[in-house]
């Protein structure tokens, strides 16, 4: 006989889960075959060995709680809106910031950037400047205009009139020179970036959006618990 | 019990849902763990690891027998555990009993080859059959102990292991022939505590 199919039979057999005409067969053959029923006997044995084994009781409980599977509280509607509103807030204060440090700087490099092309130059020592070497004949024809009536005709020094006014006039300019200094304070409080009480105010947002956030938070885990 | 609404609620989140159904089947949950381990720390933290487990993936159980189901959990849990024994195997120099006292005959000296003596101290006829679980390959264990421990049929069995049906009678016609080997050697702890003979096919 085959015997590892044989116990196979026999152990299905034995637990029913042999078809009828399988267990017919294997009846027959039990009877006129001592080894295999002796084998059958040692597998009933076993197995009720097994099935009679005592069963224990769970030393505890196995009950689960909400911290073991991590469940959080169900929070309401709120809590999602006042956590966007923190975190939009958060984000819009952080670009204006952004936003104020890089503005300036780029408007001062444009400024600065704009004398120097007015000017066609007058920067000889700059070495490697544009405006010196825009237009030489433009250079030279200014350098003539200016040997020939330095005092009559200021026009082509466009950078310089304010600063260096003629002797003669500077009696009679003196009270226009006052309007002067206090037209540059203007010119320069004028805001470039976001206002700062609009900073202000994000921060507001953004701090009441958190607070308001920890509240619901808190008051739902309480709650929940 | 109406554990199909129980097993739906708990599948949309109510713990108090799967916590009626660990009720019902921690028993079960724990013995697997405790034949299959042969400790029972070891086999109340497999149990409790297999209920937080079952609970994060009941989504994924698509109906059959939850008892099945949980078994495959359990029995994830325990091979797991069998593992981690296996990378950092511990042997305590001196193991106690539950009273604190050292223990005489642990079970852990037992080996299949034990001398008469030990044997002797084998005085417990639940050790003996523990001791044969033991030396099985897990694969076998898990099988016998769910077919004839846990009383499974071989379809939920086949569920709960993941194997053909085919494995399944194979892995447990040759889990019972080498228990039964195994128990030969405690034969004078039988006839006193087995009436075999009762025993119905």
């Amino acid at each position: 006989m085959n015997r590892f199919r044989d116990i196979e039979k026999l152990s299905a057999y034995l637990d029913g889960q042999l078809s009828q005409s399988d267990s017919a067969h294997l009846e027959s053959r039990i009877e006129s075959d001592r080894e295999l029923a002796s084998a059958l006997n040692d597998l009933r044995f076993t197995r009720g060995i097994l099935r009679k084994l005592p069963a224990r009781k769970a030393p505890r409980n196995f009950m689960l709680t909400r911290k073991m599977v991590g469940l959080k509280p169900p929070l309401p509607r709120t809590y999602s809106f006042f956590r966007f509103s923190s975190a939009f807030a958060t984000l819009l204060l952080v670009l204006t910031f952004a936003f104020n440090a890089v503005v300036p700087r780029i408007a001062f490099g444009s400024m600065a950037a704009a004398p120097l092309v007015g000017s066609g130059g007058g920067c000889t020592a700059c070495g490697g400047g544009g405006p010196a070497a825009l237009d030489p004949n433009l250079m030279q024809e200014s350098y003539a205009a200016a040997t020939e009536a330095p005092a009559a005709d200021t026009q082509p020094m466009a950078p310089m009139p304010t600063e260096m006014p003629l002797p003669e006039d500077s009696t009679r300019k003196e009270p226009e020179a006052n309007p002067a200094p206090q037209e540059q304070p203007q010119a320069q409080s004028e805001p470039l970036g976001i206002p700062f009480e609009w900073q202000i105010t994000l921060l507001v947002i953004g701090l009441i959006s958190m607070v308001a956030m920890f509240l619901i938070g808190q008051s739902a885990r309480r709650k929940w618990n | 019990m109406d554990e199909p609404s129980l097993i739906q609620s708990a599948q949309h989140g109510d713990l108090d849902s799967f916590n009626t159904l660990v009720l019902h089947y921690q028993d079960s949950v724990f013995n697997t763990a405790l034949r299959i381990l042969g400790d029972e720390d070891l086999a109340a933290d497999a149990a409790q690891e297999a209920f937080i487990s079952a609970f994060r993936s009941i989504a994924s159980f698509r109906g059959g027998s939850f008892k099945a189901w949980l078994m495959r959990t359990v029995t994830n849990a325990c091979y797991d555990e069998l593992r981690r024994q296996k990378r950092r195997p511990t042997t305590p120099l001196e193991p106690d009993t539950d009273d604190g006292d050292e223990m005489d005959s642990p079970r852990w000296l037992a080996d299949p080859n034990m001398t008469p003596a030990q044997k002797a101290e084998a005085d417990e006829l639940e050790h003996a059959i523990q001791h044969c679980l033991e030396a099985l390959p897990t694969d076998f264990r898990s099988v016998v102990v769910l077919a004839d421990i846990q009383g499974m049929d071989y379809s939920e069995v086949a569920a709960a292991s993941k194997v053909p049906l085919g494995t399944i009678k194979s892995r447990l016609a040759r889990a019972r022939l080498r228990l039964r080997e195994c128990l030969r050697g405690f034969e004078e702890l039988l006839p006193s505590a087995f009436r075999l003979e009762s025993e119905e096919i």
